[in-house]
């Protein structure tokens, strides 16, 4: 494969998704928009200065697990439908070139531009850390990478978890309505029905939590948190969690790519 | 045909949508260099062909070659060198005609990236390259659609239904560069069911009928002089009524506006014709083979008259 080729065809990807306006917008809000909100928020409601530690979690489990993903989400599920929407995909088709190939180029173009969102939510709430941690010691440098990388992990699985629907169903309303219900709603009702033991470790959510850097949030660990936000920390073996996250990742990407190979259009 | 490798090469070729038989046992060859037509009524299985001749949706049976390459194994080779509009053309509306094509040319590889401009040119929608298509009229976006064909410096362009909502002068423009495509040595595959066009456009046709195909060849054999059908002019048409219905050979003999149209029952009576009627004391002005229309061969080969087609 030419890899002049793939990086054009990326960028051609890159090029619909970041000039669909509404989509851009809407991911802006969700990732920036709502880091920044939750930590004016939570800010003013503890005098302007909280722990940096607990800035920073709060901040990551926002963009890894709550808008990020929903932003993730979304910009994975326009880059899954884009070419079928408006019909351009058996453009695409004609000319001769594996449809495969246009499936997977999806993927990068969608999770780089979701991860410059996520991460400039992360950014946001790192820099709110950094400056309002008041008379406490300032955020860890190692725990910012690496939560900085977690929310990297997350905004990926659920970008190409989009991009793998999108191309399944064809359909953005769908996608969107499936994949964020299930992450927002059947996801916390599976977190709270312990009854079901270890079958909630095949929870994407569940999975990508078991390598969170932070501790659980509203705990002893993390005094004056807001306890909002429950990051859907369940013991579970870190190996079965790597398995599950590429299982979310693997099967929609392989169902996603078999559809569009075999699409009629 | 003429040429020994077509640029299309169709061998019994069908596909069905459940118990509905879109395209049976179609086997169509198409020489390079010319504009050929593709005729039918609506639901005929024309863009069912076009959408297989791309690789869009396989055949249930038969094989599709293109310039010599298989469709179905050998995809890239065979559609390479390809420009289609399928139905209508469409694009990005939020993106500009240039983002559109570089969408296409992306997929495509580097030298179509460099055809951009050339194209948009050739099209005359250089001056709106930057706009965004949304704003584009139905024949801007036809345009853009040949634009996009030429990324690929094709030597087969497929236009389905190319006129739909195009104005006349639209219609004009369009016809002129596919005379210049042909002019340049591509082949140009059109179907479409305003016969006119394709007449005044093609070389050569092809008529499909209910999926199954009824008539090919050079539009001008297609059309051209009956052997069997005449409009004699006469200065007696009376007398030569008369005199017409003696002869062994005619079946019919009927006064048609100006005329009498004479059927023969065997196409090679008509050489001695105009002796005989001459010998037999008629004053002939003129004997000319009736010339049939596109559409009246259209029509007489399909035979669905105001049939209402989805």
């Amino acid at each position: 494969m030419n890899r002049t080729l793939v990086r054009q065809m990326i960028g051609a990807d890159l090029l619909k998704l970041r000039r669909h306006r509404p989509t851009m917008a809407a991911a802006a809000a969700l990732s920036v928009g709502t880091s920044a909100l939750y930590m004016l928020f939570i800010l003013a409601r503890h005098g302007w200065h909280l722990p940096a530690t607990q800035l920073l979690d709060d901040g990551t489990t926002l963009m890894g697990l709550y808008f990020g993903p929903m932003a993730a989400v979304l910009v994975g599920t326009q880059a899954g439908v884009t070419d079928l929407a408006n019909h351009v995909f058996r453009d695409l088709a004609a000319t001769g070139r594996s449809r495969v190939l246009l499936f997977l180029t999806r993927v990068p173009a969608a999770v780089l531009l979701a991860l410059l969102f996520t991460l400039a939510g992360f950014a946001v709430s790192t820099a709110a850390a950094y400056a309002f941690h008041g008379a406490g010691p300032g955020p860890d440098l190692g725990l910012v990478l690496r939560s900085g990388a977690w929310v990297a992990l997350a905004t990926a699985v659920l970008t190409t978890l989009a991009v793998g629907v999108g191309s399944l169903t064809g359909s953005a309303s769908i996608t969107l309505v499936a994949v964020i219900g299930w992450q927002t709603i059947v996801t916390g009702i599976l977190y709270i029905a312990g009854f079901l033991g270890n079958l909630r470790w095949a929870v994407l959510s569940i999975a990508l939590s078991r390598f969170l850097p932070a501790a659980q949030i509203g705990t002893r660990d993390h005094p004056g948190s807001s306890n909002a936000l429950v990051n859907y920390k369940v013991p579970m073996p870190a190996a079965v969690a790597a398995l599950v996250i590429v299982a979310w990742v693997l099967v929609p990407s392989v169902l996603g790519a078999w559809r569009t190979a075999h699409r009629d259009v | 045909m003429t040429t020994a490798t077509p640029l299309i090469h169709l061998r019994g070729v069908s596909k069905s949508y459940g118990p509905r038989t879109a395209v049976s046992d179609l086997s169509l060859d198409v020489p390079a260099g010319c504009a050929y037509g593709f005729l039918g009524h609506n639901g005929a299985g024309k863009t069912t062909v076009i959408r297989m001749l791309l690789g869009l949706t396989p055949p249930d049976a038969g094989t599709v070659h293109l310039d010599g390459h298989p469709v179905d194994s050998d995809r890239l080779a065979a559609l390479g060198r390809v420009g289609a509009i399928v139905e209508e053309p469409r694009f990005h509306p939020h993106l500009t005609g240039w983002e559109n094509l570089r969408v296409v040319a992306a997929v495509r590889g580097p030298q179509a990236l460099r055809r951009i401009g050339p194209a948009l040119e050739r099209v005359g929608l250089a001056d709106r390259a930057r706009d965004r298509v949304a704003t584009y009229s139905q024949g801007m976006r036809q345009r853009l659609g040949i634009a996009r064909c030429l990324l690929v410096d094709p030597k087969l362009i497929v236009l389905d239904e190319p006129t739909n909502g195009l104005d006349p002068g639209g219609i004009l423009q369009l016809r002129q560069l596919v005379a210049a495509f042909v002019a340049e040595g591509r082949t140009v595959f059109v179907s479409s069911h305003v016969l006119d066009e394709i007449e005044r456009v093609c070389q050569y046709v092809a008529v499909i009928d209910r999926g199954r195909l009824v008539a090919e060849g050079p539009v001008a054999e297609l059309v051209g002089g009956s052997a069997t059908e005449y409009d004699l002019v006469c200065r007696d048409q009376q007398a030569a009524l008369t005199v017409l219905s003696t002869h062994p050979a005619v079946t019919s003999a009927a006064p048609s506006g100006g005329a009498i149209r004479v059927t023969l029952g065997d196409p090679r009576a008509g050489t001695g014709l105009v002796t005989w009627l001459v010998r037999s004391g008629v004053d002939v002005v003129s004997l000319t083979p009736v010339r049939h229309s596109l559409e009246d061969r259209f029509l007489s080969l399909t035979s669905r008259v105001g049939d209402q087609h989805a």
